[in-house]
């Protein structure tokens, strides 16, 4: 009977089992820790780690780089050299070509190669088939422009001996300060340091060497250093410098170890920001421990991170790594090229003020040390002074973010999944019933049949062309996804042409590689083949991807890559792309491929096909620098809980900051189920990320805004209507964007770079150039929030014009159904107020102008205009507007911003004449001066063709003071055109 | 270009007052609110009489009364809405003003077809709402070059077509319902019936039940008296009594024995499917997928998958097992040994054996008295009544008259539950008229998607996959409710809805759903001629709706609120 107890015992078992599934369902869970590094268990990062503990805790430590005076040339804005790097315990040195480039805008960049690698003068372990080379192409994926060499760049002989100085920018007011030994670069503007390379002896470049079989000496980990020290002799922790596991996987690390890694340090910059994606504040924090501090470097090494935690420097979907650093009145910035694996240490250090000298305070220097796994030692250095400076330069190098199509910056409705073309018809059809705005429908995964990309599931999507007239009958727009996983599957056509003309990556002994994702076996196209550039391109066309029409869109996800069942869920780091190079160097540049390749098939398909010239639309969820030239992001995988709510914020405007603005959060939680007072403050927030879509989880309850109920549906149409409503400030902030690089929501450091006490201030935005301040709710049952007001400038309430006045704190009342949102004084604000079911809608209604006077009573603001989808305004047909509000005069003129031109272009007339009837409203004042009581016209008089037309009058509506409400006056329909040139006086 | 400008003006002007020369209302404006537009000078704010305007305000595309009413032809007013931004400058928070629109909406003549309202958000957006306005009145400015050409000649006549098949489908419904409701009304009455015959059955049955239970006691005290020698068995005895007990006994486990190996093996079975699905499941579950569940679950599969898999089901236990099984003489156990041939006198023996001296007047005097004792003993519980102890000892009589007893015990209690199933039957809910109990257990099939729902009224909801498979449980019947609905007007094909109370079928606790709840339906019933499922929606994870046509709602009974073809 003891088997039949067993059996028994077994089932018992079983049922617990069954028990335990059931019950964890409902938890709340979150990141899976041990499947990410930390510093610790990626060999580099910790090898890096420990020299640099060495370098500052040894008094005898001596940096082993050194420039050889005697190889330095200087020619044409750029100068050469070799550095040398001399070998622990040997007489032998590393040879390491040096460049540094001075470019015209101002920007200075170093490069450091190794010249044996350089030269494929190594040998490979494993009979890999890898490149030699240290990995030479981010550049070619990364940057775009801003690369023309400086004509005035000098160099002159260092005042300093051994050094090499060369005076740069603007009017020669940057320097490059070359030390030759140890080698390092000191970066001065106006004669001060402001950025310095190895001035802690961080660099470590490691060089190519053979494995050489010791014997085994049975050391335990970690105790090389220790070991060093005490017999005054320097080793190297060599566990991880040929082979790697972690979580079950091994890298075979062909090339031996070969990580870059510099100290970088801003002396007397308190603040730096940067290095997106992470979930923490905005201002970094330091990674070396301490309260409240993080104990691990940021880290950018593309991921598929579910579930992740907030207030964390852990990996995410996409990494910037370029870095700004803030002082008052002074912006300086880096920017490291690497596609590897990257590390970044952030350490603060404060000198103590002098007792004896009154006034003057401690400052703070900000050290970084950055640490990649692989390829060219290759930084870029901005010095400002101003964020926009540093910010303009990073652009011009990665590019600036594309200019979207209108739909794109109004709301998408999306979730995992609409499941059937009858149910996107009904969301559509509902959303108009309850007379809520939106643009575009998302279809997740589910559509296609069998995970298979380019089909349709014949039994859910049975008409999907159909489906997609109905959306563009208002205007609409569907998106689907398509991932960079291909089924592995018989019979499926691009799976089949992906394998027989080979544009899949593959693996380290060259084969197909296979692993899994959605569709569980899979292949991954690979990017970086111009080949498979093409073929995909060839895809998109609507005889290929049948069932999408001219109004479909794509979702490019999971492309960090995510693979379920690799290392760290993405690629093993020695698998090949094209041109053999491993997948550690390249890492964090494939999503950016990816995302290229399906904007240029977009772009291929209306060429070729639809011939409308119009922009392509795709989001992305894995990014790199110059990825902002293609789409827009989100930041993945979200969870319906307020924390994730107010990270949102300083995530975006991350991103705002790091040049890829076109950014957004899903709004309600992507995981879980929101409370309806949660999701109506997310879509109140929502409305002003740029990127502003909602979305859920297939597992999740259906949560479309009509869904809510009373209040919250109604309270949630005012916010959706409120962002459609400003669209024309968005759509103004987004050229900007596009022209300069600058954030579409802008933290206050950005707005007000002198107010040292607003520089971690993370948890309100500025829209644009328009004066808006918004403050989102992102805490349970908030009645109101603090505003921080950096400047001694008057503020006013959006809706009632209560008047503020900073520089202080105020509180803003915020019950569930206000968005606690401020308008700046001397700005003006151009808005659309007929409510429409989609902004494509809108595109012929009036304007109404908000002229928001403050303390100097001038004010003004710009408007740019253009059909909202095709590349036209790249042919100049666009309007674009300058309104200035002149106190002295009380007048308001609209000026032409475009540049003047004799024959204005076939397009540009056409676009002007669609235009021509589109008017000025309604012109609304706040806080006009007292003595407007009593007034009762304005004279309106406007330009034709350059020459005045006569004035006519028009009416005015003076309200007075309320309590503590401004002041405030509408100009009854002045019929101004808001394509053209007019005056309105209000003397 | 103020020429320009003053032209669009009187082009807004010119549309304005020639809008309707038919009516000589301004454009947008409806019948029922004509008298507020007639001064030809002033006009005054519907809900804000205190404000007047020169009648050239009336449509010129500018907002001037608080409450929208002086543009009724244009979408200037169209933010007055508690669903835009509440700003001040829209009145909001303005003291005294009536910020509601005044208007249901812009008038749409729709001349040929039926007038109605189209929310002003949509005059003159560009796009030819004519679903709503078939004229094509509401695009007057034509932006961006729209043309929206009347149709209402064309749209009228579908929808009069249209509406002729549905009021004539309507009245066969109706016909149909009746029909419906004379069934129920059968069904009904036939419940009632039963339940007539029940209760005079069930009091026959009573009565008789009595009568047999009297019987019973009287045949066993009977009984009870009477000591039949050679009737008591041989193995009475008492070594007897314990070898048939063991006997049966050991029957009994070896029976025993069988079934729970069997179970065994099965469950043995079972086990080793379950643990290959789990291993499977390890293998290719998506650590992606972010279900902590599942990851846990893997987590306590791979604890539990390397811990000490326990004995197996070794041989020699199965060779015992066997041997427990045989029959008994092989297992070395000859019952009949033990149950013949043994010469032992049982209790009665002797008893009998010494009446045999006694003279015969004696022995009939004690015969008698031994006779009552023994009944007296036994009905007080002192002596065994072996005469009973087992069925074998048990008179053909007593066993007889408690067949009786039971069968008709049996029969009375199959009526009695049958007369509460009846009743309840009739107590509970089947609508208006009764007329669901005419659908009860009639089932419609319908493909959708991948699946074929079928839909069993007031029993179960359950989907099967058009690829194979089985089908799966959507919801067990649970309880008949009165909904809300909003889906706007019924379409020209009647297969919707509607607005307003409609019946509604909740079906629930269907088979459970991964990750999700229990399946659940709600099957919500629209007015058709033919029972027929429209649509079905997943409306959240494992939360269907269905709506369904049926005659059984058609007529007021089923239909209250509006299901016309206005929309606002």
């Amino acid at each position: 009977m003891l088997t039949l107890y067993e059996s028994q015992r077994r089932l018992t078992a079983f049922l617990l089992l069954l028990l335990t599934f059931c019950a964890y369902f409902t938890l709340v869970v979150s990141v899976k820790h041990e499947n990410f590094k930390t510093c610790d268990q990626s060999g580099f990062c910790k090898r890096n780690r420990a020299y640099a503990d060495t370098a500052s805790s040894t008094s005898l430590w001596q940096a082993p780089y050194s420039l050889d005076a005697s190889s330095v040339k200087f020619e044409q804005g750029i100068l050469t050299g070799t550095v040398l790097k001399k070998l622990i315990n040997s007489d032998e040195t590393v040879r390491l070509p040096l460049t540094i480039s001075f470019y015209e805008s101002g920007t200075a960049r170093v490069t450091l190669d190794e010249e044996r690698r350089q030269k494929g003068d190594i040998v490979l372990r494993h009979d890999s088939k890898a490149k030699k080379q240290r990995y030479n192409e981010a550049e070619k994926w990364a940057i775009v422009g801003g690369t023309s060499l400086s004509s005035g760049a000098a160099t002159s002989k260092g005042s300093e001996k051994g050094t090499t100085n060369v005076h740069y920018g603007p009017a020669g007011t940057f320097e490059a300060v070359i030390r030759h030994e140890p080698f390092g670069i000191d970066f001065k503007r106006d004669g001060v340091a402001q950025v310095k390379f190895n001035d802690k002896g961080f660099l470590n470049l490691e060089h190519w060497r053979p494995k050489v079989e010791k014997p085994a000496e049975d050391k335990k980990e970690g105790e090389e250093a220790v070991v060093a020290e005490s017999s005054k002799e320097v080793t190297e922790d060599q566990s991880t410098w040929w082979d790697e596991s972690f979580g079950g996987n091994t890298d075979s690390k062909p090339k031996g170890p070969e990580s870059v890694a510099l100290d970088i340090s801003f002396p007397g910059y308190q603040h730096v920001f940067g290095v997106a994606e992470h979930a923490g504040p905005l201002s970094l924090k330091e990674t070396r421990g301490g309260d409240g501090q993080y104990s691990d470097p940021y880290r950018l090494y593309n991921s598929d991170v579910f579930e992740y935690e907030m207030d964390s420097p852990m990996t995410l979907y996409g990494a910037i790594p370029f870095m700004q650093a803030q002082k008052k009145d002074s912006t300086v910035g880096v920017f490291w090229l690497n596609a590897a694996e990257t590390w970044i240490d952030v350490t603060k250090s404060t000198s103590s003020a002098n007792p004896l000298s009154l006034g003057i305070l401690g400052s703070t220097t900000t050290n970084t040390h950055w640490i990649s796994e692989s390829g060219l030692l290759d930084v870029f250095v901005f010095l400002g002074p101003k964020p926009q400076d540093v910010i303009t330069a990073y652009s011009e190098l990665t590019g600036f973010t594309q200019l979207p199509q209108q739909f794109a910056i109004a709301y998408h409705q999306c979730r995992w999944n609409y499941v059937t073309d009858e149910d996107v018809r009904d969301v559509d059809r509902k959303m108009d019933k309850h007379r809520i705005p939106y643009d575009v429908i998302w279809l997740d995964i589910e559509y296609t049949e069998g995970k298979k990309y380019f089909t349709w599931d014949p039994m859910t999507f049975a008409d999907p062309l159909g489906m997609e007239k109905q959306l563009d009958e208002h205007e609409r727009k569907l998106v689907a996804i398509i991932d960079p996983h291909i089924k592995n599957e018989g019979n499926y056509h691009v799976v089949d042409e992906l394998k027989s003309k080979d544009l899949a990556v593959h693996n380290k002994e060259g084969n197909i590689y296979e692993g899994w994702c959605w569709p569980g076996s899979s292949h991954w196209v690979d990017c970086f083949n111009p080949a498979a550039h093409s073929w995909w391109k060839s895809l998109f066309r609507y005889d290929k991807f049948k069932g999408t029409a001219k109004n479909t869109w794509i979702w490019n996800d999971m492309n960090e890559p995510s693979v379920f069942n690799g290392p760290e869920t993405t690629m093993p780091k020695d698998n090949l792309h094209y041109g053999n190079w491993e997948h550690r160097d390249v890492h964090n540049i494939n999503g950016m491929t990816f995302h290229n390749a399906t904007y240029h098939a977009i772009l291929a398909r209306d060429k070729e096909e639809d011939k409308n010239n119009v922009r392509p639309f795709v989001l992305t969820r894995s990014f790199y620098s110059g990825s902002q030239r293609l789409g827009a992001m989100w930041t993945g995988d979200n969870q319906a809980d307020w924390p994730h709510l107010e990270a949102s914020i300083p995530m975006i405007l991350s991103m705002g900051i790091s040049g890829f603005p076109f950014a957004g959060a899903d709004v309600g939680g992507f995981f879980g189920n929101p409370s309806k007072e949660l999701l109506t403050r997310w879509y109140q927030a929502g409305a002003f990320y740029p990127f502003f879509r909602g979305h859920a989880h297939i597992d999740t309850r259906r949560r479309e805004p009509y869904l809510a109920g009373e209040p919250y549906t109604q309270i949630i149409t005012q916010a959706l209507r409120l962002r459609y409503a400003l669209l024309p400030a968005w759509y103004t902030a987004f050229h900007e964007a596009h022209t300069t690089g600058a954030p579409i929501i802008r933290p206050n450091y950005y707005v007000h770079p002198g107010d040292e006490k607003g520089f971690a201030i993370d948890d309100q935005l500025y829209v644009g150039s328009t004066g808006l301040l918004a403050k989102p709710v992102t805490t349970e049952g908030a009645d109101g929030v603090d505003i921080y007001l950096a400047d001694k400038e008057k503020y006013f309430d959006y809706f009632d014009y209560w008047m503020y006045e900073g520089p202080t704190t105020v509180k803003v009342a915020a019950p569930l159904d206000t968005i606690p949102l401020l308008m700046q004084g001397g700005h003006i604000i151009p808005r659309r107020d007929r409510p429409r079911r989609s902004s494509g809608l809108m595109r012929y209604d009036p304007f109404t102008l908000v002229i928001v006077l403050g303390h100097s009573g001038d004010a003004n603001g710009t408007l740019y205009l253009d059909d909202g989808e095709s590349f036209d305004y790249e042919e100049g047909a666009y309007i674009h507007r300058l309104f200035e509000y002149t106190s002295a005069t009380a007048t308001l003129m609209s000026r032409d911003l475009t540049p003047a031109s004799s024959s204005p272009s076939k397009k540009t007339k056409e676009y002007l004449k669609s235009m021509e009837k589109v008017r000025v409203e309604k012109i609304i004042v706040v806080n006009v001066p007292e003595s407007w009581n009593g007034k009762k016209e304005v004279e309106v008089s406007e330009e034709l063709e350059g020459k005045s037309a006569g004035t006519r009058m028009a009416e005015l509506e003076w309200h007075g003071k309320v309590e503590g409400r401004a002041a405030w006056a509408v100009v009854r329909d002045p019929g101004v055109l808001i394509g053209g040139g007019w005056r309105v006086g209000f003397a | 270009m103020k020429v320009a400008v003053a032209l669009i003006y009187l082009e807004y002007a010119a549309h304005s007052l020639a809008a309707s020369p038919d009516s000589g209302r301004p454009r947008g404006v409806s019948p029922d609110f004509a008298k507020f537009y007639k001064d030809a000078a002033t006009f005054t704010c519907i809900s804000n009489p205190s404000l007047s305007l020169p009648i050239a305000r009336v449509n010129d595309d500018y907002c001037d009364c608080p409450d929208g009413s002086d543009e009724p032809g244009t979408a200037a007013c169209a933010h007055l809405s508690p669903l835009s931004p509440q700003t001040t400058v829209n009145g909001v928070g303005a003291a005294g003003s009536n910020t509601t629109l005044a208007l249901p909406g812009f008038y749409c003549k729709n001349k040929g077809h039926a007038a109605s309202y189209l929310p002003f958000t949509r005059v003159n957006d560009g796009i030819c709402d004519y679903e709503l306005c078939c004229d094509g009145s509401e695009e007057w400015e034509s932006v961006g070059g729209v043309k929206c050409e009347d149709r209402c000649q064309q749209i009228g006549k579908e929808w009069r077509r249209l509406d002729e098949q549905r009021q004539k489908s309507l009245g066969n419904a109706g016909k149909k319902r009746k029909e419906l409701v004379a069934e129920a009304q059968r069904l009904r009455k036939e419940v009632e019936d039963r339940i007539q015959t029940l209760g005079t059955q069930i009091e026959g049955g009573e009565r008789k039940v009595g009568q047999l239970e009297q019987e019973l006691v009287e045949v066993e005290r009977r009984e009870k008296g009477r000591v039949v020698r050679g009737s008591v068995p041989k193995k009475a005895g008492k070594l007897g009594i314990v070898v048939g007990l063991a006997k049966q006994r050991t029957e009994e486990l070896k029976e025993a024995l069988l079934r729970v190996r069997g179970e065994r093996d099965a469950s043995a079975t079972r086990l080793v499917e379950v643990e290959a699905i789990l291993a499977t499941f390890k293998e290719e579950y998506n650590p992606n997928f972010n279900d902590e569940g599942v990851k846990r679950a893997v987590r306590a599969w791979e604890d539990y998958a390397a811990r000490d898999k326990g004995a197996e089901a070794d041989a020699a236990h199965d060779r015992d097992l066997d041997a427990l099984s045989q029959s008994d003489k092989q297992n070395g156990l000859d019952w009949e040994e033990y149950e013949g041939g043994d010469d032992d006198e049982s209790e009665t023996d002797v008893l009998y054996a010494f009446e045999a001296y006694l003279p015969p007047s004696v022995r009939t005097w004690l015969d008698a008295k031994l006779r009552s004792l023994r009944i007296t003993l036994i009905e007080s519980g002192i002596l065994a009544d072996t005469s009973s102890s087992s069925s074998e000892g048990e008179s053909k009589a007593v066993s007889d008259a408690k067949t009786r007893l039971s069968t008709a015990q049996k029969d009375l209690d199959g009526h009695r539950k049958d007369l509460t199933t009846h009743q309840e039957d009739l107590d509970k809910p089947f609508g208006p008229d009764d007329v669901f109990r005419a659908l009860k257990d009639t089932c419609i099939s319908h493909p959708a998607g991948e699946y074929t729902y079928d839909l069993c009224f007031l029993s179960k909801t359950t989907q099967k996959p058009k690829k194979g498979g089985g089908s799966t449980n959507m919801g067990n019947y649970v309880s008949l409710e009165q909904i809300w609905v909003d889906e706007g007007a019924v379409p020209a094909d009647g297969k919707g809805l509607g607005t307003g109370l409609r019946w509604a079928m909740k079906y629930e606790h269907g088979q459970h759903c991964w990750n999700g709840p229990d399946r659940s339906t709600m099957v919500v019933l629209g007015c058709a001629e033919e029972g027929e499922v429209w649509r079905i929606v997943e409306e959240e994870k494992c939360v269907y709706r269905m709506e369904v046509g049926t005659p059984a709602v058609c007529g007021e009974a089923g239909l209250k609120g509006k299901g016309g073809r206005d929309e606002l």
